[in-house]
């Protein structure tokens, strides 16, 4: 039997909090998360089962010893970190009130966390969509490109402008639970 | 104290305003948990994503100071601007406590 897996699963950067979920279920079924690769590729070791919560955290820097200090001072395992997000668990069986299982316990840090991920990676996508994706198709198309070419290039940038859109939405509606309380 | 740091510290959340009045004394993020949660009764507990991130913010508006670091623990301080955002939110506080004792007429 093997001890090792690696898998491949694709999050958008709204999607954080199905990916703590899923890794608490394989971790649960006795696969514990050892190392992230970019982009999307999880490695895991074989364990014993057990409860274990998953929290990201977005940064945009690879760490710092105090950062690093201050999460395993609150009992946070720090596991990996793959384009700016980093990885920390702990057991559930640590967490005796409610926001030891969290890594932000108020609102807004959890709002700052968003902001960061919408200026440094939404605004990016945003800025190349409208800048380059679009333009160029329209050029494409106006120079009257091989029909291959171009229905090829729609499609790219029709995927672009989905995934844009979903993680935009998902991560406005976020915001917007966060401050009305709902989440 | 500028209008921008008023319209951001005053008023205070209950987590930034225990950071600060922690840090009267040089302390670490894990530190000032472990004051807060004892001077609560464990009912206000910080965690980590929220102290560091708290701590940044107030570093960078001036609110406090690096000071040295032990054991990988960065320690920190209340600066001038700190405590005067501190003093600004105590008498708040100190007035609605006040107002709330007088009960309602």
């Amino acid at each position: 039997m093997k001890d090792t897996k690696t898998m491949l699963r694709f999050y958008t950067i709204a999607d954080f909090r199905e990916e703590e979920i899923w890794l608490r279920e394989e971790h649960r079924n006795g696969w514990k998360l050892t190392k992230m690769r970019p982009p999307c590729f999880f490695r895991f070791e074989r364990c014993e089962p057990e409860d274990v919560i998953y929290r990201l955290d977005f940064k945009n820097f690879s760490g710092n010893s105090d950062y690093f200090q201050m999460f395993a001072d609150y009992g946070w395992e720090y596991v990996s970190s793959c384009l700016g997000w980093l990885y920390f668990r702990k057991p559930a069986a640590e967490v005796t009130e409610e926001n030891e299982g969290e890594i932000f316990s108020d609102t807004a840090t959890k709002l700052d966390m968003i902001g960061h991920i919408m200026k440094t990676r939404m605004l990016p996508c945003l800025v190349i969509l409208l800048c380059c994706v679009l333009p160029y198709l329209c050029y494409a198309v106006e120079e009257g490109d091989a029909i291959g070419y171009v229905v090829f290039f729609s499609v790219l940038s029709v995927a672009y402008l989905y995934l844009v859109l979903y993680c935009g939405v998902k991560l406005f509606r976020l915001k917007r639970e966060l401050e009305t309380g709902k989440y | 104290m500028d209008s921008k740091i008023k319209r951001i510290y005053v008023p205070m959340t209950e987590t930034g305003f225990y950071i600060l009045f922690c840090l009267q004394k040089p302390q670490h993020g894990y530190g000032i948990g472990q004051m807060v949660k004892e001077m609560t009764d464990g009912e206000v507990s910080i965690s980590p994503g929220t102290m560091y991130g708290t701590l940044a913010k107030m570093e960078k508006d001036g609110l406090i100071v690096f000071c040295h670091e032990e054991n990988k623990r960065k320690l920190y301080r209340i600066t001038e601007l700190g405590r005067e955002v501190l003093d600004t939110e105590i008498r708040r506080i100190e007035r609605l406590y006040r107002n709330s004792r007088e009960g309602f007429v």
